[in-house]
């Protein structure tokens, strides 16, 4: 027994396993940034977003816009970097105004089929204005090339990836738990009515939360870009992988979403590294095994 | 009164009729089913304008046999059973004479079913099955472009030679993604019994960050890497190729890494130094055809020809020569007209295959490199397969169509 500890202690020190677990930390950030955004979403509005893959393409093709806007090159990546999220945002902002915040009181039902359709809509939406055509965010060069770490290469921009992960969660505890509108929309998550009742604005307590929601699927869209090609039926995908997070994580909770992030990132690239072939198939496992032992998901649910 | 009326309005039916049925006669219709919305439609829209502009040149001659061709198109959006319905349409509404598409191999395969019942010639355009000529090839089917077989034949032909030795095969989980990557390694190992395979990755259609897969196949350190990815899946592997320097730690192959499409996208940000294969290029050969060629499609559209446009030009060269050939319209005629048909392309004379069907293009191979006359990646070293080295033999097809 003590023989097969030491042994797999010294499995996780060989330079394979270390950088694979970097590379799998890095695919986790974007994924928890998306699934943060559902989960916040999800959480306060107890809306399942399905348009939200949709937002984290616009995301995606916005970066690519603005990029392209000033001139490619560094410059252009980091205005893409903030103005593609502002821009999913204010599309978000418009859609929930207009549309959301009329049904709040609606089925649950009700909600999911209109993101849904929200899906279609903005799907169609894209292919108008940018086409089906395979579109491609350079690059910047201060981000080209590799580093390598024991002998292996891994890419600078997934070290930037490893920082901007923390960097978002600590923004989103310090809104969630420092500010008045977080914690405004912590007691809305649990009662709606009271907090109305109190005399708070709850809609536009909403509108705020949904629009941040979206902003980070933006952002996740924004810092795929480069990596990925920006194309349509990106969002299929990332949609999937996200509510299956946010549904082994608990939903509606944050920290459950990065928890989920973490769980789903890492057993599929330590799983690659045990069974190359079906590398894909660890991931949802870890799903299965998860919702099996803890049905309502890993940490405290909202709903 | 009412019996007059009856008598009238049946012969204006019949005239109507007959003045349907001969304007039809005046004319050779062919009917396409394809992808012209989503990410497919990339390369579908050069087949239909490479065969436009085939057949303005051939009806701004008078046409053949008299007769003016023209053509129709359909959207089957990626749905087999869309496209299907769709080629039931053309045919028993719109009366095509000739069938032809698709990009989808689900499709193309659904349509030529269709196709052999109906006994409609059928040319597929586009999709990259085997089975297409191969299993379930038959009389009224036709395959222009390549298919998963002759890509890995073809990369056999042109890597075999070379010194690799240690192979690892990596690609998209789905049925193009192994049957490139399987029929790769399979004619590698038959042309050099020494190859050896280390091991494969798959991972999922459309997955985004690839680099949770490659670096345990770096740390295994083969010598050449088959990609086996298709559409924007090759986008996202040679963006990750260039990020982490691939290159230098072992040769890669990607069927189409050198395609118009993929690097056009890539721009000058793609990686340099990885083999491909394709069936067309403009910039080669250099030839007075192929710069005719060229030149008359930049005219046309504003844009240098893909891969599509020579399967479509070819299309409706074969149509042509083979009524030309067959002397009348008769689908019969047609069709033995169009058994071992040779004819003129950018890329030299083509043969039309008898016993499979199965179009003998040449395939290009080459390797990425950045040039300062364009904004994108062009193939270099490149070099000319000519289609007898690596169809599959007659044999082979005769063996998987008893199965």
């Amino acid at each position: 027994m003590r023989r097969i500890n030491l042994d797999i202690i010294a499995a996780f020190c060989s330079p394979g396993v270390i950088c694979q677990i970097l590379v799998g930390l890095s695919r986790t950030v974007i994924l928890f940034i998306v699934a943060s955004g559902l989960s916040l979403i999800l959480g306060v509005l107890r809306i399942p977003n399905i348009a939200h893959g949709s937002l984290y393409m616009i995301g995606a093709f916005m970066a690519y816009t603005v990029s392209r806007l000033f001139g490619g090159g560094i410059t252009g990546y980091w205005m893409a970097l903030i103005l593609a999220p502002l821009g999913v945002a204010l599309v978000s902002f418009i859609v929930e105004r207009g549309i959301f915040s009329r049904l709040y009181e609606r089925e649950h039902i009700m909600l999911f089929l209109l993101t849904f359709s929200f899906a279609l809509v903005f799907g169609d939406l894209v292919k108008m204005v940018w086409g089906a055509e395979y579109r491609t965010v350079s690059m910047p060069s201060f981000f080209q090339g590799s580093i390598p770490i024991l002998g292996l290469p891994f890419p600078i921009y997934s070290f930037f990836l490893l920082l901007m992960g923390p960097l978002v969660a600590v923004l989103l505890w310090l809104i969630v738990n420092k500010t008045k509108m977080g914690k405004i929309s912590k007691a809305a998550a649990v009662d709606r009515e009271m907090v109305g009742a109190v005399g708070i604005n709850v809609s536009l307590v909403f509108c705020t939360v949904f629009v941040i929601g979206c902003f980070l699927a933006g952002l996740g869209g924004a810092l795929v870009a480069p990596i990925v090609n920006v194309v349509l039926g990106m969002d299929h995908t990332l949609i999937m992988e996200a509510f299956l997070i946010v549904i082994m994580g608990g939903l509606g909770n944050i920290w459950g979403a990065l928890l989920g992030a973490l769980i789903f990132g890492l057993t599929q690239s330590l799983g690659i590294l045990i069974w190359p072939q079906f590398g894909i198939v660890f991931p949802y496992a870890a799903v299965i095994v998860v919702l099996t032992v803890r049905p309502t998901g890993l940490l405290r649910s909202t709903w | 009164m009412k019996r007059v009326t009856i008598i009238v309005m049946c012969m204006a039916l019949v005239g109507f009729w007959a003045a349907s049925s001969s304007y039809g006669a005046n004319t050779i219709k062919v009917g396409f089913v394809d992808t012209y919305s989503g990410p497919a439609s990339v390369y579908t829209f050069d087949v239909v304008d490479g065969f436009k502009m085939a057949i303005q040149a051939i009806n701004a001659k008078g046409g053949v046999l008299g007769k003016k061709i023209e053509y129709t198109t359909r959207d089957e959006k990626f749905n087999p059973a869309t496209g299907l319905a769709m080629a039931k349409e053309l045919v028993m509404r719109e009366e095509v004479d000739i069938l032809a598409g698709t990009i989808n191999s689900g499709t193309t395969l659904a349509v030529s079913d269709f196709a052999k019942k109906e006994k409609i010639p059928f040319f597929c355009t586009f999709a990259k099955s085997e089975k297409i000529t191969g299993e379930l090839g038959h009389r009224y089917v036709f395959g222009i472009a390549e298919n998963t077989r002759m890509i890995g034949k073809a990369t056999a032909v042109a890597i075999a030679k070379q010194s690799y030795t240690k192979f690892w095969v990596a690609g998209e989980d789905y049925e193009y993604g192994h049957a490139v990557g399987d029929a790769c390694w399979k004619y590698t190992k038959e042309m050099k019994p020494s190859a050896q395979l280390l091991g494969q990755t798959w991972w999922k259609l459309g997955e985004a960050d690839l680099a949770p897969y490659i670096t345990p196949i770096v740390q295994a350190k083969p010598d050449m890497l088959y990609v086996a990815t298709g559409g924007v899946g090759n986008l996202n592997f040679m963006k990750l190729a260039k990020a982490m320097d691939l290159m230098k730690h072992m040769g890669i192959y990607l069927h189409t890494a050198i395609e118009l499409s993929n690097v056009q996208a890539l721009g000058k940000d793609g990686p340099e130094g990885i083999l491909g294969t394709v069936n067309y290029l403009y910039y080669y050969p250099e030839t007075p055809e192929n710069k005719a060629f060229v030149e008359q499609f930049k005219k046309m559209y504003d844009r240098p020809p893909k891969v599509g446009a020579l399967y479509g030009y070819a299309a409706a060269q074969l149509i042509v020569k083979a009524y030309q050939k067959a002397g009348k319209i008769d689908k019969e005629k047609f069709i033995n007209a169009m058994e071992g048909l040779v004819v003129d392309s950018p890329v030299g004379k083509l043969e039309m295959r008898k016993c499979d069907h199965q179009l003998m293009l040449p395939m290009f191979f080459g390797v990425t490199k950045k040039s300062p006359q364009y904004d994108y990646l062009i193939a270099s070293n490149i070099m000319s397969i000519p289609g007898k080295d690596y169809l599959p033999t007659c044999d082979e097809i005769l063996k998987v169509r008893k199965k």
